[in-house]
């Protein structure tokens, strides 16, 4: 019966495009009351302008389920080989704070992409446009249950991989800034700001840092789990950022400066996103042995070329603060851990105090910037001989910190002897931001941003407590099992006390 | 008892990694927001020996009163190593 249904079945060439590209002209409303601007995106075309949208490589449910079934198949059977307590106890611990960083950041993230791709599988303009971002909502899903499942296993043997789910549900001033980035991102994003800003330049532009870069990292550390993990995730991602360039290209044809603007807005945005998860985990959390590359020299190879070169093929210009964007690259995830070190427990994971071989190979690979950093760990490290190992709150700073009123993460960007932060005023405020392009992304949709509370607005507004530990505990959610310590208590060989 | 009136300000330390928010007494003077900073950012950054102290790229006398100076609340605040 089943074999005569499926001899039954069409070749595919003969029914995929019907299917793909389901459109047709509504008779009981109209256009625009079917795909209102507000929710369907700007421009906001007629419907046969988007007849021509084309994705390149063409898939069909069922042989979507089929190949997703084997993949979700060799997880799962990766998770059974490899994804006990015992396989990541022998990880490096400073590795294992990288999977803590990605695991907490990661998943629900994945989880309001999948409301993205939902709205865009309903009022996206093209029917072929719709089905792929069906697809990538799918995906996503994936992606949110596969780093839920592997690390729940871990919750028990360590609590602060209770944070992969816990993350965003905080008000920790990561999660604040991850929200702040990924609900305007994913959730708030209409079909073409989504697919501009997600698939083109989010993951087409960035993700292979991730899924290239960090999975080579995960290989030489031998975490095999979290590398396979990647590249099972890696091919989703690959199908359904195809989204991305023919809205890209329809959006040019259209309002070529609207579609420079969304560019512009967005590389900075996940620009600094990247900085922060794959620049720290590649350069301070990898043991030192174990790195090859640079987040610099990734990022030159697996984004500024490609994406630069993508940026011309469709006829857009660099963005505009492209300098900036260069000069940050040397410095700025630089500037965040050494920020985020002396303030760790206001984070999920422990952090290893960079030694003498590791800031070695850091000056190395970052000579024009490295010796403006270098003295903030002498310094460190200093301190750190001066009292018994354990003594976290020693080099740990106690005063409140300054987050950018955009981006919401701590006013880093700069060096350490021109920090680029800038005091504006918006609608008779006062706020303060990280940098140009922060301010600038601020200034063109301030309606958007101006409601936003950062961290020291709350505290000022007695919204949250202004004392370090109570802001910890009571705000952020953490408590002393498992916010972040130095990753050995201060033990370092190379550190002399009296 | 009244508390003394305090001004939050971002501190920027030379040779610091990020902005510090630090709270002033209104009625202190200006090297009272050097001094703070300094304290504020002893883990990451030694003392400065002879601290300046800028704001919006004026160079502010340590001595003057800070009511008196035209700093304001959530203003961003410069300290460095005097020329």
């Amino acid at each position: 019966m089943l074999a005569g249904m499926i001899g039954a079945v069409r070749p595919r060439a003969g029914w995929q495009d019907l299917a793909r590209k389901l459109d047709w002209t509504p008779s009981y409303v109209s256009p625009h009351a079917l795909f209102p601007e507000p929710i369907s995106g700007t421009p906001w075309l007629p419907q046969e302008d988007w007849a021509d949208w084309d994705e390149p490589y063409k898939t069909t449910f069922a042989e979507y389920v089929a190949t997703q079934a084997v993949k979700e198949g060799a997880v799962l059977a990766l998770r059974d080989a490899l994804g006990r307590v015992e396989d990541f106890a022998k990880l490096d611990k400073g590795w294992r704070s990288a999977i803590k960083l990605h695991a907490a950041t990661l998943p629900l993230a994945e989880f309001a992409a999948v409301v993205g791709n939902l709205r865009a599988g309903r009022f996206g303009r093209d029917g072929a446009w719709r089905t792929m971002a069906t697809f990538g909502a799918l995906d996503e899903l994936r992606h949110t249950q596969i780093p839920l499942a592997i690390m729940a296993e871990l919750v028990r043997w360590d609590p602060q991989f209770d944070w992969t789910h816990r993350f965003f549900h905080t008000n920790d001033w990561v999660a604040i800034a991850g929200r702040h980035l990924l609900d305007e991102l994913l959730l708030a994003s209409n079909p073409i700001e989504l697919a501009i800003a997600t698939n083109f330049v989010f993951e087409t532009g960035f993700t292979n840092l991730q899924f290239i870069g960090l999975a080579a990292r995960a290989h030489s550390v031998g975490d095999r789990m979290f590398e396979k993990t990647l590249q099972s995730i890696q091919t989703d991602e690959a199908r359904h950022a195809q989204i991305g360039r023919p809205v890209l290209e329809k959006v040019i044809r259209h309002d070529p400066a609207y579609a420079q603007y969304l560019i512009d807005k967005w590389f900075w945005r996940c620009w600094m996103f990247f900085a922060i998860v794959t620049g720290i985990a590649m350069d301070y959390l990898t043991p030192v042995a174990d790195r090859t590359l640079s987040f610099k020299e990734f990022v030159d190879e697996w984004v500024i070329d490609q994406f630069v070169r993508s940026l011309a093929d469709v006829g857009l210009a660099k963005p505009w603060y492209w300098d900036q964007f260069l000069a940050a690259l040397g410095s700025y995830h630089h500037m965040v851990y050494a920020s985020a070190y002396t303030h760790r427990a206001t984070v999920w994971f422990d952090m290893p105090l960079p030694g003498p071989a590791d800031r070695a190979w850091l000056a190395d690979k970052y000579p024009a910037t490295w010796p403006a950093i270098d003295p903030i760990w002498s310094r460190v490290t200093a301190r750190w001989g001066e009292v018994e190992p354990d003594v976290e709150w020693y080099t740990h700073g106690v005063t409140p910190v300054g987050f950018c009123a955009l981006c919401q993460i701590v006013l880093c960007n700069g060096t350490p002897t021109a920090n680029t932060a800038r005091a504006i005023e918006v609608d008779g405020r006062k706020v303060m931001v990280c940098s140009e392009p922060c301010e600038w992304i601020f200034k063109k949709e301030p309606a958007r941003y101006a409601g936003h509370k950062d961290i020291v607005h709350r505290i000022l507004a007695g919204e949250a407590p202004g004392n370090l530990i109570a802001l910890v505990q009571q705000y952020f959610g953490l408590t002393p099992t498992d916010w972040g310590k130095d990753l050995e208590g201060g033990r370092y060989p190379w550190i002399t006390r009296p | 008892m009244d508390h003394p009136t305090v001004i939050p300000l971002y501190g920027f330390l030379a040779g610091d990694c990020l902005g510090l928010v630090i709270l002033v007494p209104a009625d202190a003077k200006v090297g009272a927001i050097a001094t703070t900073l300094i304290e504020a950012a002893i883990t990451r950054v030694a003392p400065l020996a002879r601290p300046a102290v800028f704001h919006a790229g004026k160079r502010l006398d340590l001595e003057l009163a800070i009511a008196a100076s035209g700093i304001a609340p959530l203003d961003r605040i410069d300290v460095r190593e005097a020329p």
